[in-house]
C-alpha cells in the first residue's frame, strides 16, 4: 500500500515536471495564438464568403489586421525544442517531422506570414472579391502546415 | 444462339453512377486543393448527399435490379454463386457484397462529412449540432472512410478488368446504355421505377439536401445555434 501511494506520488511528480515550465508554456501560447487566428478568421468567412451581405470593411480590416499582428509576432519563438511532445492547454498535436524538415517548416511558416500581411493589405480596399481569394490563399497556407506538421490526432 | 436486349439499368440509376463518380473525384481534388476550393468541397458534399438519399429511395421503389430486395446478398444467394448455380440477371451476389459496401463507406463519408471542421474556416453543415471534439472525432471517421471507399473503388474497378480481360464481359457498358444482351428466349423481367417513382424521390432527396445545407434542420433541432456568429460588432 504504502510502496503504491509512493509510486503514484512519484508518477505524479514525474507528470508534472514533464509538462510543467517553458515548454507548456511555448504549447500554451502557440495553442491560444492560433485559437485567437481562428477566431478572426471565422469573421472574414462569415461576412466574406458566407454571408457577404453582413460585410462590414471596419471589422475585415480588424480581423486582418489581428491575424497579422499574431502572424508577425514571431510565432516561431514558440517552436522550441521538444514541443512536440507536451500538453499546453491540451495535448500538442506538432508532429516531430517539423523538427526534421526545418526547410519545409520555414516555408510552410514565411507562407503563412506572407499570406496573412497579403490579407491585412487587400482588407484596406474592401473588395470582397479581392479579399475572397486572399483569404484562400491564407487559408491554403494554414492546410499546408496541417497536413504536414500537424497530427489528427493528439500524440 | 440469337440474343436480345434487355434492360438491367434504369436511366435515373446510371445517371446517379456516373454523378457520383463526378462528386467522388471533385471532392477528393477539392479537398486536396483547399483554400477557396473547401468551400466547393462542401457544395459537392450538397450534390453527394442527394445521390446518396436518392439512391436509398431507388433501392425500393426503383427497377427491378435497382432494388435492394432483388440483389441482397442473403447466405443462400451466396452459396449458389460460389458454387456456380447462380444464373439472373442485375447485381450477382458477391458484386452485391460490393454494392452495400460502396453504399456503407460513402454514407459514412458523407454523413461524418456534415458534421466535420477543418481547422481553418471551414465547418459542415450540421457542425452546429455537436461539440467541436465530437466534430474533429467525425473529421477523422471521414479520412478513414474515404480511405476505404477508395479501397473499394480500386476493388470494384479490378472486377470490372477481370470481367472484361477474363470473362470478355463488358460491365461498363450496360452503365451506360442501360442494357445488355441477353438469350432471345431469356424473359423480360424489369418493372417498377417510372417518372412518378422518380418524381418523388427526387423531391424528397432535394428536400433532405435543402433542409441539411440552408440551416433549416440546425434552427429546427438547435434554435440557439443557428443564430449567425462572428457578425455582431463590438466597440470594444
Amino acid at each position: 500500500m504504502k510502496l503504491k501511494l509512493a509510486l503514484a506520488a512519484l508518477l505524479g511528480l514525474a507528470t508534472f515536471t514533464a509538462t510543467a515550465g517553458p515548454i507548456e508554456d511555448q504549447i500554451k501560447f502557440r495553442q491560444s495564438a492560433y485559437s485567437f487566428i481562428g477566431w478572426n478568421a471565422a469573421k472574414i468567412k462569415t461576412q466574406v464568403v458566407d454571408k457577404p451581405d453582413t460585410f462590414s470593411k471596419e471589422e475585415v480590416i480588424a480581423a486582418a489586421n489581428a491575424i497579422a499582428a499574431a502572424a508577425n509576432s514571431g510565432l516561431g519563438a514558440l517552436y522550441g525544442p521538444g514541443t512536440d511532445q507536451g500538453e499546453g492547454w491540451r495535448k500538442t498535436r506538432l508532429k516531430p517531422e517539423f523538427f526534421e524538415k526545418q526547410d519545409e517548416a520555414k516555408k510552410v511558416a514565411t507562407d503563412f506570414n506572407r499570406e496573412a500581411n497579403e490579407l491585412a493589405k487587400v482588407a484596406e480596399t474592401g473588395d470582397i472579391a479581392q479579399i475572397k481569394v486572399k483569404f484562400g490563399k491564407l487559408n491554403q497556407s494554414c492546410k499546408a502546415c496541417h497536413d504536414s506538421f500537424r497530427a489528427r490526432d493528439p500524440r | 444462339m440469337t440474343v436480345k436486349q434487355i434492360q438491367i439499368w434504369d436511366l435515373p440509376l446510371r445517371v446517379f453512377h456516373w454523378l457520383l463518380v463526378f462528386t467522388v473525384i471533385t471532392a477528393y481534388i477539392t479537398a486536396e486543393i483547399g483554400g477557396e476550393f473547401t468551400d466547393w468541397h462542401g457544395r459537392i458534399g450538397a450534390l453527394a448527399l442527394g445521390l446518396l438519399t436518392f439512391r436509398i429511395i431507388w433501392g425500393f421503389v426503383g427497377s427491378t435490379h435497382a432494388r435492394f430486395t432483388d440483389f441482397f446478398p442473403t447466405p443462400s444467394r451466396l452459396a449458389k454463386y460460389l458454387k456456380g448455380g447462380w444464373q439472373a440477371n442485375g447485381h450477382n451476389p458477391l458484386g452485391a457484397l460490393s454494392v452495400f459496401a460502396l453504399l456503407g463507406a460513402l454514407a459514412t463519408l458523407i454523413g461524418t462529412g456534415l458534421f466535420a471542421n477543418d481547422d481553418i474556416a471551414f465547418q459542415g453543415p450540421l457542425y452546429n449540432l455537436i461539440n467541436k471534439s465530437s466534430s474533429d472525432w467525425m473529421t477523422g471517421l471521414h479520412e478513414i472512410a474515404f480511405k476505404v471507399l477508395l479501397a473499394l473503388i480500386v476493388l470494384h474497378l479490378a472486377a470490372i478488368a477481370f470481367y472484361l480481360a477474363i470473362k470478355k464481359i463488358n460491365l461498363v457498358k450496360p452503365m451506360v446504355t442501360g442494357s445488355k444482351e441477353a438469350p432471345k428466349t431469356a424473359p423480360i423481367q424489369t418493372g417498377g421505377g417510372g417518372i412518378f417513382f422518380f418524381l418523388i424521390t427526387f423531391a424528397i432527396s432535394v428536400t433532405i439536401v435543402w433542409a441539411v445545407f440552408s440551416g433549416v434542420l440546425v434552427e429546427y433541432l438547435e434554435p440557439a445555434q443557428s443564430v449567425p456568429a462572428n457578425i455582431s460588432t463590438s466597440k470594444w
